[in-house]
């Protein structure tokens, strides 16, 4: 059983693949590393297996401690774990860093084994599809050749559509959170000002910074101002409304909290994220259309076979309810086994991280066999 | 006394059900495409996937509601009845079903004539207001009836949009819309009315087309 008092404990492992990869876009890297954790145990019949994606900042570490003194858990803890929505121990869990990330997986800041030096922009545009082919490698290299799942919000929901698209027959249940089947032009211009900020930090260099150092601000400035659309107006006003920090020592110093939380989040991503994955994840997020050129969607969803549900947010609007709704307006028009759930919250597009009772039953419910 | 008012409220909805199970039930052709537009927790759609091989999609806007479909696995829409049907190209559902639901839809006239292009068919049950004891309820007490159909006094109801058989019928005559089968139930909603309807029935079901 578990017990509260005592912190689920976990750890990464990392997968080096030798095998070379073939890009979407072009390109390819001749072998690659995928960090991942897992949690639970595979069963007999190797079919109890959930796959987590994570969103654009996310990582490979979504559920557990590494120690008990550990401040913080995995990033969706609330949701995975013995005894929770997404149930350890019934599943196996297994949520690894996108190819293309700076948190052990092979991405531009890795080295390229042919030059020994860092790829920076010599790495291959990367694309969801990409992600997602990486994934599957992964999965069978653990032995598994049909997911139970594979859930996850945001950039993690355009990941489980893929999977539903590029492999029908490996995955039974998929679980899309605060998602779309494209990026539309307010998602693609927020990110494109986050762009802007790191390639005019004058420390990016092209690309070509040394590790350690590069466009600290550009990148922080990027994040604060994305962070901003992953609330809402409500949420942001219950949360912070105009209480005040500090004393500012000049009159442009932080004063409100909300200026506070934003530069301490600029601050901590740039602690642990690399600019450059920053461009080309965002980029993935932006090429992200599975409307073929008449416009049309349903012929994606035609050939599907796993059972779907979508969930949206109603004060995310960054991927508002109406575009979660496509994708399964879609699917239910290819005839899909196709459900859209929508989750009354006011913390905006973050919504699917926060905790949601009525959510875990959603999910749990949904898992259920 | 509140568990006999609820026991009997809960035989009374298992009636209902059964009524409208059975009689839509039995006009749905087997591997048909259904919509059932405020589908509560899906029985009706899990009933006719096992029994007749339907594909079915249930709508609902209430979370509790949308979790028991997902327990049945039934595919699940949550959002209003009025928003889903611009969804759906020209006749793709051979059944459109609106069981106990017009009396709370907001321009039911525009929905119903929505649901013709996209549905073949639509099965539409409903209570019958015209029914001769809330006339005389009305005329004699000047107060609403509240009774096993009628459960909540006005201030704790949500708002609801009663009609007659008569009100119904005129309507699809106005619109041209086909009324392929009736079925009127007495007071009971079991046994078949066919005695001055509008007065007499307690509940009735339709299958329309245009």
């Amino acid at each position: 059983m578990n017990n509260s008092t005592d912190a689920f404990l976990v750890k990464h492992q990392d997968w080096h693949c030798k095998d070379s990869f073939d890009f979407e876009k072009g390109g390819s890297i001749s072998e690659f590393n995928l960090r991942y954790e897992t949690y639970g145990e595979l069963n007999e019949n190797h079919s109890n297996a959930i796959l987590i994606c994570h969103a654009l900042s996310g990582d490979y570490h979504c559920a557990g401690k590494y120690s008990q003194d550990d401040k913080k858990s995995g990033w969706w803890d609330n949701v995975i774990g013995p005894g929770k929505a997404i149930d350890t121990n019934k599943f196996f869990v297994i949520c690894s860093n996108c190819l293309g990330g700076c948190q052990g997986s092979t991405g531009p800041e890795s080295i390229n084994p042919k030059t020994g030096k860092a790829y920076n922009l010599t790495f291959p545009q990367i694309t969801i599809k990409d992600m997602v082919d990486a994934q599957y490698r992964l999965i069978n290299h653990l032995g598994i050749d049909r997911l139970h799942a594979v859930a996850g919000g945001s950039m993690g929901g355009m990941q489980t559509l893929q999977w539903a698209i590029a492999y029908p027959e490996n995955v039974k249940n998929i679980i899309a959170l605060a998602t779309t089947a494209r990026q539309g032009a307010q998602a693609i211009a927020f990110n494109e000002v986050g762009r802007a900020a790191i390639v005019q930090d004058p420390e990016w260099k092209k690309g070509h910074y040394e590790q350690g150092e590069g466009p600290k601000v550009g990148l922080a400035i990027a994040r604060m101002m994305a962070h901003i659309t992953y609330l809402s107006d409500k949420g942001m006003e219950s949360k912070f409304g105009r209480n005040k920090k500090q004393n500012p020592d000049n009159q442009f110093d932080v004063e409100f909290e909300v200026e506070s939380y934003l530069r301490y989040q600029g601050e901590s991503f740039v602690n642990r994220f690399d600019a450059n994955t920053y461009l080309y994840f965002t980029k993935a997020l932006d090429l992200f259309d599975l409307h073929l050129k008449d416009e049309k969607l349903d012929h994606m969803f035609s050939t599907i076979k796993a059972k779907c549900l979508v969930i949206g947010f109603t004060s995310d609007w960054l991927f508002p309810p109406d575009q979660n709704k496509a994708i399964v307006n879609s699917m239910l028009r290819c005839k899909k086994n196709a459900s859209y759930a929508e989750v009354e919250m006011d913390f905006g597009h973050d919504s699917f991280l926060v905790r949601a009772p009525e959510l875990y039953t959603m999910i749990e419910t949904f898992l259920h066999e | 006394m509140n568990n006999d008012h609820n026991q009997h409220k809960s035989d009374w909805t298992e009636i209902r059900r059964k009524t409208d199970f059975e009689i839509i039930g039995n006009w749905i052709e087997p591997n048909s495409q259904i919509l059932d537009l405020g589908c509560g927790e899906g029985e009706l759609i899990s009933c006719l996937e096992k029994e007749k091989n339907v594909y079915g999609i249930g709508v609902d806007k209430d979370t509790e509601k949308v979790i028991k479909c997902l327990k049945k696995n039934i595919p699940v829409y949550q959002d209003e009845v009025q928003s889903v049907l611009k969804n759906f190209p020209d006749k793709f559902f051979d059944w459109i079903i609106f069981s106990r639901i017009i009396e709370d839809l907001n321009e039911p006239g525009e929905i119903l004539k929505q649901s013709l292009r996209v549905g073949k068919h639509l099965a539409v049950g409903f209570i019958n207001h015209g029914f001769w004891l809330n006339r005389l309820h009305f005329l004699f007490k000047g107060s609403r009836i509240i009774n096993s159909v009628y459960t909540d006094p006005w201030h704790i109801s949500q708002r609801t949009n009663p009609f007659s058989l008569k009100e119904f019928e005129k309507f699809c005559k106005e619109n041209e819309i086909q009324i392929l089968k009736k079925n009127y139930l007495s007071s009971d909603w079991v046994n078949s009315q066919t005695f001055f309807p509008n007065t007499f029935a307690g509940y009735a079901i339709y299958k329309l087309t245009q």
